[in-house]
């Protein structure tokens, strides 16, 4: 049977940081079994550089250094690669704690138990077993269901230029799109990405869950200069109709429309079972009131009234 | 067993860190430290063995265990703590500057949770960089946080006026709390005295809430997976199919479904169960133009009969304004 990877790659990284001197491919190849069982130098030489990846990918600073041979060694010194000191007491830990679990995404499950363990490893106290009794009742989650997330935080992260085919909300096709991604942003349990659209020379925000096929990423740095603050909540929030800029007034059923009330700038009773009330005007605003349908009617501003009944036609039609 | 190497050979890297400082420590209890279960560990153990220290061989990690303590007969100093990966401080970075900002959070776990931040921080150092490229903000529903977080602490019953935006109405209960969670929005789990049944609400959607004096007793139960999405209709629930058009398409992102079928125009026609169709009226005339539900027929009737009813308003409305 194969050597298991997960015991290969121990092995290399025990070795690396365990010598004091660089340590040729040779010598690597000599000491640790499943490299001699690798079979053919071209297979040996795949596995060995996809296993410096993978332990670089864990945090491992391995150095390239070459000899007087012109023989290139591999080392991970131990100054480069230990933690800092870190002082954690308990309810600190506690609070790791709760915060690790939080991630409904594998990659970044697995990395932030990672972390755990390595903080524990430091000596971070264990939490006692009475910690739920005390603290906040909550489980905050992270929901991660797009499949474009782990390319574009891995691009982000990298500073990599991406591609991908993305459907605007009222487009039939999608389109494919240059970016150079800056940062990733969950709000309302939903995904989006700022960064650089190449084409359109500006800053644009993307819906993850709009994104269809692969990301796939591009070689070469980023054109555009990095902004310090990218606002990916303010541009989501207009997209919601969050940032109203008018006011519209509307009949109401009584003990209707509730949200509506909670969101009334001030409203008085007409009587007969109706209110009349003055609300936010934003974007989106006339696709929410359809949705109560004959119980709300639109007075103004006329522009929303007929739109509102522009809807209803439409659906009466249907 | 599907064990995923990368996360195998960094637990075991801070593993021997760990038990180099622990001679003869309990499987238990080392098991419970890393937050994995006691197979997890023993096999970790039996790979251990299989790994050496040192160049040339022949320094093998000497460790066994009878599953219950585990020795280590030859520990090395090469098991220093280990620095953190630009993945692993991003993991566990954004998601403390997250739960610190859920505004229901208690302000001294709030306080250690910011200490904790700060030193992570600085420990991290340029590890800790790529963090800032992840933000995740909870929704905030304050006050009405405090109340369920202390009713679930202190074991209370809660009365609430709901606001169901199927029915469109404001209905008062009294509900025994079983968990907070936020999953984009924050939602509290409790046993409803009114359905007699579980319920899921949606704290924004609470409109009044009161502490009551009466002990909670929600029936034990099984707490659900929320990893499985919060939304599980039942493969009883009745069958709902809308048709779409390119504006449209944004029901299958909202609504979870069975399927959505490409259609030629660039639209879609999805399938979805719901326990209550009728609460898919307001869908229906969300979508206006962009969608229409096909099945079942009496809900599509029903919307167009709101709708001409809305219109009749109108008419009536505009009439009156003529004279």
């Amino acid at each position: 049977m194969a050597i298991a990877k997960a015991e290969r790659l121990m092995n290399l990284a025990l070795c690396l940081l365990g010598t004091r001197r660089p340590l040729s491919k040779r010598e690597l190849r000599e000491s640790i079994e499943a490299y001699l069982e690798a079979g053919s130098d071209d297979s040996f030489n795949r596995m060995f550089e996809r296993d410096k990846d993978d332990l670089r990918e864990l945090g491992l600073v391995i150095e390239t250094v070459e000899n007087l041979d012109g023989e290139t060694g591999y080392l991970a010194r131990r100054d480069s690669n230990r933690l800092p000191a870190i002082t954690l007491d308990a309810e600190e830990a506690a609070a790791l704690g709760l915060a690790a679990k939080v991630w409904q995404q594998a990659r970044l499950a697995g990395a932030a138990s990672g972390a755990l363990q390595k903080l524990r490893a430091a000596g971070m106290p264990e939490a006692e077993d009475s910690y739920e009794a005390h603290h906040s009742a909550l489980e905050p989650r992270i929901p991660v269901h797009e499949a474009a997330f782990e390319p574009l935080m891995l691009a982000c992260r990298d500073r990599r230029p991406v591609v991908f085919d993305y459907r605007k909300a009222n487009a039939a096709k999608p389109e494919q799109r240059q970016v150079e991604p800056w940062t990733l942003e969950c709000w309302r349990g939903h995904w989006y990405l700022a960064g650089w659209d190449r084409e359109r020379r500006a800053e644009r925000v993307f819906r993850l869950s709009r994104i269809s096929g692969r990301v796939r990423s591009r070689s070469g740095a980023f054109t555009a200069p990095v902004p310090d603050v990218v606002t990916v909540r303010e541009t989501v929030e207009t997209w919601a109709g969050e940032t109203a800029t008018r006011s519209a007034l509307i009949r109401l059923r009584s003990d209707c429309g509730y949200p509506l009330r909670a969101r009334a700038v001030s409203s008085r009773e007409l009587g007969d079972g109706w209110d009349e009330l003055e609300i936010p005007y934003g974007h989106g605003l006339d696709a929410w009131l359809v949705e109560f349908g004959p119980d709300v009617v639109v007075l103004e501003p006329a522009d929303l009234r007929a739109d509102v009944v522009d809807r209803l036609r439409a659906v009466a039609r249907a | 067993m599907a064990v995923n190497a990368i996360d195998q050979t960094r637990r075991m890297l801070s593993l021997v860190t760990y038990l180099r400082e622990r001679p003869g420590a309990h499987v238990s209890d080392v098991a419970r430290a890393f937050g994995i279960t006691e197979d997890e560990l023993i096999s970790d153990l039996d790979v251990l063995p299989m790994c050496g220290t040192s160049f040339r061989g022949g320094d093998l990690l000497d460790i066994d265990t009878d599953g219950d303590r585990i020795w280590w007969h030859n520990p090395d100093d090469v098991a220093e703590p280990l620095r953190l990966a630009a993945d692993e401080a991003t993991a566990l970075l954004v998601a403390a500057r997250a739960v610190a900002t859920l505004p229901g959070l208690r302000e001294s776990d709030r306080q250690a949770l910011l200490r904790a931040t700060a030193k992570l921080e600085a420990a991290a150092g340029e590890a800790a960089g790529a963090s800032s490229r992840l933000s995740v903000t909870f929704e905030s529903e304050g006050g009405v946080f405090a109340d369920v977080d202390r009713a679930i602490s202190e074991r209370r019953r809660l009365w609430l006026r709901y606001y169901s935006p199927a029915r469109d109405e404001l209905t008062e209960r009294e509900v025994d709390p079983i968990r907070l969670f936020a999953v984009g929005h924050t939602y509290m789990e409790a046993w409803c005295r009114l359905s007699e049944a579980r319920r899921t609400f949606r704290l924004d959607r609470v409109a009044e809430i009161k502490l009551l004096d009466a002990p909670a007793a929600p029936p034990e139960l099984e707490l659900r997976d929320l990893s499985a999405g919060l939304v599980q209709p039942s493969a009883d629930d009745p069958e709902v199919v809308v048709e779409v058009g390119p504006g449209g398409r944004w029901v299958a992102e909202y609504y979870p479904h069975d399927s959505a079928e490409e259609l030629p125009d660039g639209g879609l026609r999805i399938t979805l169960r719901t326990p209550a169709p009728a609460s898919l009226r307001r869908l229906a005339l969300r979508l206006g133009r962009d969608g229409r539900i096909t099945a079942p027929r009496d809900l599509a009737e029903n919307a167009r009969r709101a709708a001409r009813e809305a219109l009749a308003a109108y008419d009536s409305d505009d009439a009156q304004r003529q004279h």
